[in-house]
């Protein structure tokens, strides 16, 4: 009997090394499990199964808080009993308790504990002896706890040691299941970063493209976040003018980002057939009201731009007042006279939100988010205000509308966390280039280029027979001899003729502006629409072999004129047809 | 414009007056349709037809095929200078039976 502490002493020294060795084991396939499969769950599992074998134990279960840790629940277990899934209160049973106090617990005889649930064991049958069970717990956070079941052979019962195994064993558990949560959620972070940036770019493909330099109306958007709540719209109608809006959508991220996307494409889709932005943004409201989640709104003004009389119908749901600069250099600011987008879904009036028509007379029309107004302009948190931007836009008069927005938008600084909020501006400028072709020709003059005759009359068939009475009366004037004159009154007629039938989809109140006009040796004709672009390469001549009804008119006339082409018109508006002839005097004719 | 229908002979005789241009067209070819569809060989008289656009020439082509398909024939007689020009700018002057007058036509 005398070697026999020296046997346990070289026993326990073999113990300790292979216990060493199953801690090491252990670390090494969680975080291998984990990374090879990213199912936490699975790699728990497989070391819920290495820590019941490394103890020695019949059975063993693995549990984790909730995020709030109210509960415990179990997520791997190994042994006679199933109970993956089973979920207890954070603080009951001798797991809670466990958890709860931070500590190692070895409950030899679990008959003798107030706190062990038999509830399992009286479902299984299985009749449980000793529990041990061991918190998992980084530092100070507390993650779960780790409970093993009999151990095998002998009495069944756990020791002390068995304890203190398992304590490191349930620290190098806790510290892989962190890593990899903390491994998860970096993914699931770069997972959401990722799909953020694909809503930007489908969102920002929301928005018109940058104005050229003559165009009327253009905008401006820079979201705060990647994702943005404010949206500005505009798009030509078939009658030649241009509709327009700008929101700012409750909140902010992609929540509001979703709304803004379904305001928008409402308004847009809406706003071709509904000719009136007061009716239209009480069906975009009504729409929202439907839909929307709870307590989600969207302030909005939407209008609709006339570049032949230079007029806005503005209609202001609950947004920022909308500001009017003169050409004299006053402000004028319309009010909102309807409450947000998504409140009530009974609008203001029964015709809709209220509309105001406001006369730019060659003046400025510019609506904007609270971004820009209370957007720092400084790091000492200065705010832009509503006079800030009256200045930039008094200063830069004169400057291309592309030029005013950069400026307006330009002396926002972003913070150190970014931008604030979103920032978005959207700017109506009268030009004088917007009046009808006809009339500006006529101004043009000098160079050779002499107007003869400059009208403008209703897109209607009956009216092609007066058309043909100004051409045979200009080219009289111009002493043209008979074959050309006759000749050119068709090609002018077939022209109009694709004009009334085509550019105003049907619509009766369109209207054609032509000027006839001698260019040095040249007859000149202009026919202004005003009617949405048309597909130039669609209006070609046909092939002649097929002989069918309609077409044979843009043969015509590219028959008898010596240039056909369409230029641009002066407020990019509608579509500019210019004919060309070279005189033919009649003879005799001075 | 105006149009005039009567038989002369075994064929019947369609005449047009005035302008046939967008506005007229319509009617034109309503008429031109209704004649062809009496089964007889139709002569369109456009002696004082002033003006024909590519409308009105379109109004005659398609009674030209409705008239084939009949089985009849349709001839085009004492065509104006207008209406002659615009048949010449189109090419389609080889396309329809041209008569000097109505009664070399029949």
């Amino acid at each position: 009997m005398s070697n026999a502490p020296a046997l346990n002493i070289r026993d326990a020294a073999a113990e300790d090394a292979r216990r060493f060795q199953a801690n090491l084991e252990l670390l090494a396939e969680m975080s291998q499990d984990f990374a090879a499969s990213r199912d936490l769950d699975a790699a728990l599992l497989k070391a819920v199964g290495h820590i019941t074998d490394s103890v020695n134990a019949e059975g063993g279960a693995l549990f984790l808080l909730d995020e709030q840790g109210e509960n415990l629940r179990c997520h791997a277990c190994v042994g006679a009993t199933e109970i993956t899934g089973l979920v207890i209160a954070a603080d009951k049973g001798i797991v809670g308790r466990s958890v709860q106090n931070n500590l190692g617990e070895i409950v030899r005889d679990v008959s003798k504990d107030p706190n062990f649930f038999g509830g399992v064991d009286e479902k299984t049958g299985y009749t449980t002896k000793s529990i041990l069970c061991a918190p998992l717990t980084v530092k100070d956070g507390r993650i779960g706890a780790i409970e093993l079941i009999n151990k095998r052979g002998g009495d069944g019962l756990f020791n002390p040691d068995d304890l203190h195994f398992l304590e490191a064993l349930a620290a190098s558990a806790a510290l892989a299941i962190l890593n990899a949560r903390q491994a998860d959620a970096l993914l699931e972070q770069e997972r959401i970063k990722r799909e953020l940036e694909l809503a930007r770019e489908i969102q920002s493909s929301l928005l018109p493209r940058q104005p050229g330099d003559d165009a009327p109306i253009g905008g401006v958007n820079q979201p705060a976040r990647e994702v943005s709540g404010d949206f500005f719209d505009h798009f030509p109608l078939e009658d030649g003018r241009i509709c327009f809006c700008l929101g700012d959508v409750s909140g902010k991220g992609v929540n509001a980002a979703l709304l803004m996307a379904k305001t928008a494409s409402l308004y847009r889709c809406l706003g071709k057939a509904i000719l009136s932005p007061g009716r239209l943004l009480a069906l975009v409201n009504r729409e929202i009201c439907e839909t929307a989640a709870r307590g989600m709104f969207v302030t909005m003004v939407g209008g609709i731009y006339d570049p032949r009389t230079g007029v806005v119908t503005l209609s202001n749901a609950g947004h920022e007042p909308a500001l009017l600069l003169t050409p004299d250099g006053d402000f004028q600011a319309f009010e909102a006279e309807g409450p947000p987008l998504g409140i009530l879904a009974d609008p203001p009036t029964k015709d809709g939100y209220p509309e105001t028509a406001i006369d730019l007379k060659g003046g400025s029309l510019w609506i904007f988010t609270d971004g820009v107004t209370e957007g720092y302009v400084d790091d000492a948190g200065t705010e832009l205000g509503v006079d800030g931007v009256k200045r930039i836009l008094l200063e830069t008069r004169g400057r291309t509308l592309r030029a005013r927005l950069d400026a307006v938008v330009g002396v926002i600084k972003p913070g150190e966390g970014g931008m604030r909020d979103d920032v978005t501006l959207l700017g109506v400028t009268d030009t004088a280039a917007v009046r009808p072709a006809a009339l500006a020709a006529a101004e043009r003059g000098g160079g050779g280029s002499e107007s003869i005759m400059s009208m403008r009359l209703p897109a209607r068939a009956d009216r092609l027979r007066v058309i043909r009475h100004a051409v045979r009366a200009a080219l009289d004037f111009l002493d043209c001899e008979h074959e050309m004159t006759e000749q050119v009154i068709l090609a002018v007629d077939e022209a109009c003729q694709n004009v009334v039938r085509h550019a105003y989809g049907g619509r009766a109140d369109g209207e054609i502006a032509v000027e006839l006009r001698r260019d040095g040796d040249d007859f000149v004709v202009e026919l202004q629409d005003f009617a949405a672009p048309v597909d130039t390469d669609r209006v070609k001549g046909r092939d002649l072999d097929d002989i069918k009804p309609g077409g044979l008119g843009v043969h015509l006339i590219h028959e008898i004129m010596d240039d056909v082409q369409f230029v641009t018109p002066p407020a990019g508006v509608g579509n500019l047809l210019q004919l060309r002839k070279r005189l033919n005097i009649k003879a005799g004719a001075s | 414009m105006k149009h005039e229908v009567k038989d002369v002979g075994d064929s019947v005789v369609i005449a047009f007056e005035g302008d046939v241009d967008l506005q007229t067209s319509p009617k034109a070819r309503e008429a031109l349709l209704a004649t062809v569809g009496q089964g007889k060989p139709v002569v369109v008289d456009l002696a004082k037809v002033g003006y024909i656009d590519s409308s009105g020439v379109a109004s005659l082509v398609e009674a030209l095929q409705a008239a084939k398909k009949g089985g009849q024939t349709l001839a085009l007689a004492a065509v104006s200078e207008g209406a002659l020009r615009v048949l010449k700018l189109a090419r389609l002057d080889a396309v329809f039976a041209i008569h000097a007058s109505v009664d070399d036509a029949v």
